[in-house]
């Protein structure tokens, strides 16, 4: 069945018309809405009492235990703790060594 | 010796190629170009690979995968006695398009992947989203012209929306007998989105205007991202009711994302649910292309029509987009009104694209997206209006 161009113009004109309408109730909807969602966030969040302030982080505890050195002197332990740091990113005054050992030959694995 | 030939000639007789027609030979060829589109060009895959093989395995003469003796689709070829499931499998597959059930479990899967966030920091996008369908009703006049009847102008019309479901659920209920073109000239031209859309963004606009820098959008709350889904289905159904299965599943797929309780739903509506429908989608809507339905002067209409119709949204959204423009005294960049038609997020990002060539440091992307997400529901509306004008009609 064919439609006169009259009939087909005008429901193409209210169609697009419909289209433009609902989309523009949902877009002053949307506004509405975030108002009063934000309105009363912002209600909630005053009758909410502030959280106390974080306390704060204690630094790490450096401990002034001597670090137990096996078959290594204190130049060399002292240079192994200063790679270790810089290759870590961790400064050295928050790295705890507990001992630093020399391995003998067969510790070292390697190719097998 | 006799027997033996007769057993060869009955082989013969019963194979395909003794049965292929001409149309069926071009038809195969069809698929075989829209698979090379598909793999090679990467040309929509994941819809044109099942498409293009549908179409293959439905033109495989005598194989009859989209047999319908039993008339459950198409009365006109009934065989007395025949059962439903006497029928081809690709035609009982296809009752989930038929029904609807396969383009509305598709909006559930869109609903659940996309971000409404960018249209609610900036509702004015829902415009541009509407805007964007006027090549929707261009085409359809077009149509009428070109002497389509009502219900098939509708279904042409509907490509210009860009949304492939959504093209196919109002043709599976106007037009069937066109499903396959129109399937085919849709989700080919979201394919060729990047190509069809800057030359027209760069006619209708100004360098100043493509330059222009948005400003960022505001975070949006968990609250008002679990409220829209709700709001949008019971307005727009109770303004439109037969938009009511797209635009229901589409917002209940985005609830399931927002809410947050929902999540293993989610995640299937996401990817195993639409993974599966888009199978079974693409091979049926394929398989609607026969000989008889494909190869005519309608299906070259169709696909005028249909570029016609992008062009128009196109047009549509990148003009409206200069009138904000002049409304807000330069503050809206009329670019991301192209991105209104709704094949998310090609179209967004077509004018980010298009945006950072006037302007390196430009990022549009964002702002694009809030149109573009408004085109799909957008085009569901334009659907459902012309669903409700020309059903039974």
């Amino acid at each position: 069945m064919k439609m006169p161009i009259t009939e087909a113009l005008t429901i193409a004109v209210i169609g697009i018309c419909v289209v433009m309408m609902i989309l523009a109730i949902i877009a002053v909807l949307i506004i509405l809405l975030s108002k009063v969602i934000r309105a009363i966030e912002k209600l909630i969040a005053k009758k909410t009492p502030a959280p106390a302030a974080p306390q704060p982080v204690p630094a790490a505890v450096v401990t002034d235990r001597e670090v137990e050195l096996i078959g290594t002197d204190e130049k060399t332990a002292a240079v192994i703790m200063a790679i270790v740091s810089k290759k870590s990113d961790i400064p050295l005054e928050k790295l705890s060594f507990k001992s630093i050992r020399l391995m003998d030959n067969d510790e070292k694995g390697g190719n097998k | 010796m006799d027997m033996v030939k007769d057993v060869l000639l009955g082989l013969w007789e019963g194979s395909g190629f003794a049965l292929v027609t001409y149309k069926e030979i071009i038809m195969l060829v069809v698929s075989f170009a829209l698979l090379y589109l598909a793999i090679v060009k990467k040309f929509e895959p994941l819809l044109l690979v099942p498409i293009a093989f549908g179409m293959l395995l439905a033109n495989l003469p005598g194989a009859g995968l989209m047999d319908d003796p039993s008339g459950i689709m198409d009365k006109t070829h009934l065989i007395e006695g025949a059962h439903w499931y006497d029928s081809g499998v690709l035609r009982l597959i296809y009752a989930g398009v038929k029904s609807s059930i396969f383009p509305c479990l598709i909006f559930l899967g869109i609903g659940a992947m996309t971000d409404f966030g960018p249209l609610l920091a900036n509702p004015v996008s829902l415009l541009l989203g509407a805007a964007a369908q006027v090549g929707v009703y261009v085409a359809f006049l077009l149509a009428i012209l070109l002497g389509f009847s009502p219900e098939e102008a509708a279904s042409i019309g509907i490509i210009g929306g860009a949304d492939g479901p959504t093209a196919i659920f109002l043709t599976g209920k106007l037009a069937p007998h066109l499903l396959a073109p129109i399937a085919v000239a849709a989700y080919s031209y979201m394919a060729l989105i990047p190509l069809i859309q800057p030359p027209i963004m760069k006619l209708l606009t100004t360098e100043k205007e493509r330059k222009v820098e948005m400003k960022q959008l505001r975070q949006v709350s968990k609250t008002e991202k679990i409220i829209f889904p709700v709001v949008v289905a019971v307005i727009c159904a109770f303004i439109i009711p037969s938009c009511a299965s797209l635009i229901g599943f589409l917002m209940l797929g985005n609830l399931f994302k927002e809410c947050g309780v929902t999540e293993r739903l989610s995640d299937t509506a996401q990817n195993a649910l639409t993974n599966i429908v888009t199978i079974m989608l693409g091979v049926t809507v394929g398989a609607t292309a026969n000989g008889e339905a494909f190869l005519n002067k309608s299906t070259l209409l169709i696909i005028a029509l249909g570029l016609t119709a992008f062009a128009c949204s196109t047009a549509g959204g990148v003009l409206l987009g200069k009138v904000l423009y002049l409304v807000t005294g330069g503050k809206v960049n009329p670019l991301i009104g192209a991105a209104g038609v709704s094949a998310v997020p090609m179209a967004a990002r077509v004018a980010q694209t298009e945006g950072r060539k006037y302007n390196p440091t430009n990022f549009l992307l964002m702002h694009a997206m809030g149109p573009n997400v408004a085109g799909v529901i957008g085009s569901a509306v334009a659907a459902g209006f012309l669903l409700m004008m020309f059903r039974g009609a």
